[in-house]
């Protein structure tokens, strides 16, 4: 419940402050997006499986944006970019897809 | 290097498959029936998504219950994670929105306009029409108990399309042929001589009118003397309105009206088009048509007679300036 509320509180503050992407930042949102997106399922399905922790959340979250930034920054300086963004996307979209599996087992028994 | 290099190979013997295979479950804390890392990457990718650090933390809160603050501290940190990522999430849809290329936007709001422009002349058409059925009826009461003059008023205005018609006649249906398909390619070609010109409807409503059709609508917009029919880019206007295919070319007339036009030049040229180009064309009798009155033409010299009392003008003639 209060996970749903700090994540809409973040919406809102979104939308409110309406912030600005510096340029050079710009390449790296949607990867950020990916990984963050796999912290939370992950964090959603560990929950399910009752093994939630706060701290294994938060160090996942950071860890997975940093590191998922860090590799596409790395590809970009070695004229790779394109193609380590897609190796960095089809990892955590396999890792998403099979945590939304587990979870939709956790809720469908199915 | 040498210790490496008798591993890397990674045979699948027993033994090394026994080593290496406890080595990875157990820094891994998978259950167990994990194999040797090499070719089976993504296997266990598939297999265990689960950041293996929860179950760990799991493991680790059994031994030592967390104390109060560390749990408040938890929760406020997993709050403040969860806030940046929604944060996140709203900012990149943000951006995405806003990366959407100009042009794409600027013609969005154009289509609006257009549309918007659109149902504001529909309106208008509807207004005038109402008011062109008031102005006739009040010229009818006028003209009732004149003998005859109201019925050559009715004549004249069937004739010129001014009035709205009902009666017999036929129907011709036309639309595009498909593009012949390119045999080496199997692409369609670009040019499609199946496809409806804005020449076809003028040539079917003048071969309609030569047949003795009294009265002639295109997609339900009438046709009077001055009314044309063109093409504008990709679409064909008639009075300067899109039509679309199917087109109907509907006309009121004598009762053998559709054979006399399937048995006229044009008819016969249309016949041998559905056949070599696929285009449909279909001509058919019809009972009971109405068509509506075309719009009103433009007055070009026409002004409205100066009433006999000289109280300003409140209504300016229509094709005026």
């Amino acid at each position: 419940m209060i996970a749903v509320l700090a994540l809409v509180a973040g919406v809102v503050l979104g939308v409110v402050l309406e912030p600005t992407v510096p340029l050079g930042l710009q390449p790296y949102l949607p990867i950020a997006v990916i990984a963050a997106l796999d912290a939370v399922f992950g964090g959603v399905r560990a929950r399910l499986d009752k093994i939630f922790d706060d701290k294994q959340f938060v160090v996942s979250f950071v860890s997975n944006v940093l590191i998922a930034g860090l590799i596409v920054y790395l590809g970009d300086k070695l004229g790779v970019g394109g193609q380590l963004s897609t190796g960095v996307v089809v990892v955590l979209g396999v890792r998403i897809f099979s945590n939304v599996a587990a979870i939709r087992r956790h809720l469908f028994r199915a | 290097m040498t210790d490496e290099d008798d591993q890397v190979p990674a045979p699948p013997d027993d033994d090394h498959r026994g080593r290496g295979g406890g080595g990875a479950a157990g820094r891994r804390g998978s259950g167990g029936a994990s194999p040797w890392f090499g070719g089976d990457l993504l296997a266990e990718l598939f297999a265990n998504p689960l950041e293996p650090g929860y179950a760990a933390a799991a493991r680790r809160r059994a031994r030592h219950p967390e104390s109060p603050g560390q749990r408040r501290l938890g929760v406020g940190l997993r709050v403040v994670s969860l806030a940046l990522i929604g944060f996140l999430l709203i900012t990149a849809y943000r951006q995405a929105v806003a990366a959407q290329p100009e042009a794409g936007r600027a013609k969005a709001k154009l289509v609006e306009d257009v549309q918007e422009r659109r149902t504001e002349t529909d309106g208008l058409q509807d207004r005038a029409d109402r008011l062109r059925d008031d102005v006739a009826r009040a010229r009818d009461e006028a003209l009732a108990g004149s003998g005859g003059l109201d019925r050559r008023l009715k004549d004249l205005e069937t004739v010129t399309g001014l009035g709205k018609v009902q009666g017999d006649g036929a129907e011709v249906t036309l639309a595009d042929g498909p593009p012949p398909v390119d045999p080496v390619t199997g692409k369609p070609a670009a040019t499609n001589p199946g496809r409806v010109m804005d020449r076809d409807l003028q040539d079917i409503a003048n071969a309609l009118w030569s047949a003795g059709a009294e009265a002639v609508a295109v997609n339900g917009r009438r046709l009077s003397a001055t009314s044309t029919i063109r093409a504008a880019g990709g679409s064909i206007l008639v009075d300067f309105r899109p039509v679309s295919a199917p087109y109907a070319v509907t006309a009121i007339g004598p009762g053998d009206l559709d054979r006399r036009f399937a048995d006229s030049a044009t008819g016969k040229r249309f016949r041998r088009y559905a056949d070599q180009y696929r285009m449909q064309f279909t001509v058919k009798r019809q009972t009971g048509l109405t068509l509506p009155a075309a719009t009103e033409p433009r007055l070009r010299y026409a002004r409205t007679v100066p009433s006999a009392t000289p109280t300003p003008s409140t209504s300016p003639s229509g094709g005026g300036r």
